[in-house]
């Protein structure tokens, strides 16, 4: 147990935003079957629920306790950039957002394609031939693979997929 | 007894068998390897693609990269100094020493053999106890039951975390999750706040594939361009008279490692830590001083980490509790197949057991050939740059995911997980327990709803019986411990001496 660890920005926050989410998470498991009997089907949602709010709040209040430190002339939010979520990293998420969005339009071939393009590049590998051909050869690779070995129809898309030629649906 | 022989040959005589175990040998020392991919990762998304398959070639698959990544993992720590696995910490410690001083291609090669070693007697073991194991188990209620799950998600909770409280509230997270859908005893609605696509419950491959992938791929933009030194490696296969003279050493962290792999929990990373931990303290004359270089401190970590396989699929196969993360998540893909892990396991399928144990002698011999050859390519795939493999891995588990029911929901799920695990991740959560509660929880749910019925839903007798039954009584014992020695007072007590958690880097 580490008491007086230094805590992260954004720690606090997340702490507690996670009490409130055990405490509502109590409120909805009380709610299945109320106090009707031990062995109801609310009991054991309650159970956890009621664990998680005992010890959200002694993670919230050992968090509470221990120390914000921020490198020299930093500001929080320069800190919260730096240790929990830098620009790079922000950016790697939104694209996997966008992607996850997008395989259902464009179809898994051209989405994942575009995906690992930009990706690679937001992640710093600026050698684009490179890039190309190996997101090219890694595609066909899995695409070939799941569909032959594992039986997996990967999502055509709704834009791209009716115009696909046959062996690439 | 014959019987039992030609199940456990019967992936060695099937042309097919073999290949699918070799390949996935092969595979498991390249995912152990590469920082970046671990096993429980390919695990995982290997899951949701192999279940249409037959359930024997989906398990010799998955016990090729199991044996294949606990071992890999060794590779990098000693060539780059960075260990492509939680398991292989310790191999680094003395490991990186002797690659430096221009033995890479002998610690290599001693690590192989030795871990080949332990991982036969992990096997033997596993052979030898799980039966015993799984009669013992027959004699497990449903108060039995409820208190290992309970202690296996602490012990993962506490072992491998920065704090009790917070494997707590991962491991409750996980099994209030797996309470979402309806109520497989009553049909009612439990937490789905109204909505259909709720009440079918939340798919735990989904969650794992973004606990262990997309999170861990996020996680690993923090260390994308850590540099890796280069080593020469020429000479692998290791003289005779070295092996040799560990032996005596590997046998006995052998024995930790199956222990430790054994208990819920505790997986090949604690394992290596303690048998490493044991080596530095019975050792009185070693190669060389540990930390330098030493021969014995990569012969303990790698003989007990894959020890700890064979000891992690016992508790499996006779409880259906995992003994680590790998084993949470090889559980999940038993119940996709329509198996039940637990003690009727050997009396219904004793095939499936018996099979298990060969297909994993058959891993294990390849480990050793593949082991002991290809260094040279290897050196230079495991040097594939973050930025290319990270947006990779996302692809194959979104694949993954998809792959699960062939529906897109199933891929935001994963997002959504793996943006939390992030998080979690981030501010000092363990995900394993999370995993580990999802897939307990519904056993946990009916274990205690049937002790509590069994009670007459009387809260002073159900208690009652915890203490009176003798079975009951010792696990509560053992859980008790565990909580008790998290406890600062406890370490107080002990002075100095710190638990397994103090040695982690």
């Amino acid at each position: 147990m580490h008491t007086h660890r230094d805590r992260l920005p954004g720690e606090l926050g997340f702490m507690l935003l996670a009490l409130l989410f055990s405490l509502i998470m109590l409120w909805a498991a009380y709610g299945i079957s109320r106090f009707e009997s031990l062995s109801s089907a609310g009991a054991f949602p309650m159970a956890c629920a009621a664990a998680m709010v005992i010890s959200g709040a002694v993670n919230l209040l050992g968090s509470a306790r221990s120390r914000l430190k921020l490198s020299e002339g930093r500001s929080w939010l320069q800190e919260w950039l730096v240790q929990v979520a830098p620009a790079t990293l922000l950016m790697f998420t939104g694209l996997i957002v966008a992607y996850m969005l997008l395989l259902e339009v464009l179809g898994f071939l051209v989405s994942s394609y575009l995906f690992l393009l930009v990706s690679m590049f937001v992640l710093g590998s600026r050698r684009f031939v490179l890039n190309c051909v190996v997101s090219a050869l890694v595609l066909a690779a899995i695409f070939v693979i799941f569909r032959e070995a594992f039986s997996v129809l990967l999502p055509g898309g709704s834009l791209v997929g009716p115009y696909l030629p046959g062996f690439l649906k | 007894m014959t019987e039992a022989l030609g199940y456990f040959f019967m992936s060695w005589l099937d042309l097919k068998m073999i290949l699918l175990t070799a390949a996935g040998t092969f595979a498991g020392i390249y995912v152990g390897a590469i920082p970046g991919l671990s096993v429980t990762m390919a695990v995982s998304i290997l899951i949701s693609f192999t279940f249409k398959w037959d359930v024997n070639e989906a398990l010799a698959l998955i016990s090729g990269i199991y044996l294949g990544g606990v071992y890999g993992g060794s590779r990098s720590a000693i060539l780059l100094n960075i260990p492509g696995a939680p398991a292989a910490i310790a191999t680094g410690l003395d490991g990186y020493p002797l690659a430096k001083r221009g033995e890479a291609g002998q610690a290599i090669g001693l690590s192989t053999v030795m871990s080949v070693y332990g991982g036969f007697i992990g096997i033997i073991a596993l052979a030898l106890a799980a039966p015993a194991v799984s009669s013992l188990a027959l004699k497990f209620g449903p108060r039995e039951y409820l208190l290992l799950a309970i202690w296996g998600i602490l012990l993962v909770g506490s072992l491998s975390g920065e704090s009790l409280s917070k494997g707590i509230f991962a491991g409750a997270l996980g099994a209030l999750i797996s309470t979402v859908g309806l109520d497989p005893m009553t049909g009612e609605q439990r937490l789905t706040f109204g909505s259909l696509q709720l009440s079918a419950g939340i798919s735990y491959i989904a969650a794992m594939i973004g606990f262990f992938g997309v999170a861990e791929v996020i996680a690993q933009v923090h260390t994308l361009h850590t540099k890796a030194v280069r080593q020469d490696v020429s000479r692998i296969i290791p003289a005779w008279s070295l092996v040799r003279k560990y032996l005596g050493l590997a046998t006995r962290t052998s024995g930790i490692g199956v222990i430790v792999g054994a208990l819920p929990g505790a997986g090949g990373d604690i394992a290596a830590l303690m048998a490493y931990d044991h080596a530095k303290r019975t050792v009185k004359n070693p190669s060389r001083p540990f930390g330098d270089g030493a021969y014995e401190g990569v012969v303990a970590p790698e003989s007990a980490n894959n020890a700890a396989v064979g000891g992690a699929y016992v508790p499996m196969l006779t409880l259906g509790i995992p003994g680590d993360a790998v084993t949470a998540v090889i559980i999940g893909a038993l119940y996709i197949h329509g198996l039940k892990p637990g003690p009727m396991l050997m009396i219904e399928t004793p095939h499936l057991f018996w099979f298990v144990v060969g297909s994993l002698v058959l891993a294990n011999i390849f480990l050793l050939i593949f082991g002991l050859t290809g260094i040279k390519i290897f050196a230079k795939v495991v040097e594939t740059p973050k930025p290319i493999l990270l947006p990779l891995i996302i692809v194959l588990s979104a694949v993954g995911a998809y792959a699960i029911n062939n529906n897109p929901v199933d891929i935001y799920w994963m997002l959504g997980f793996g943006v939390l695990g992030y998080i979690l991740k981030t501010y000092g959560f363990q995900v394993g327990p999370v995993i580990l509660g999802m897939i307990l929880g519904p056993l946990m749910d009916r274990s205690y709803r049937q002790a509590m019925v069994g009670s007459g839903d009387d809260v002073g007798l159900f208690l009652t019986e915890f203490v009176t039954t003798p079975l009951s009584a010792i696990i509560l014992a053992l859980l008790i411990f565990t909580i008790v020695s998290q406890t600062r007072w406890w370490q107080r007590l002990r002075g100095h001496d710190l638990p397994p958690t103090a040695l982690k880097p």
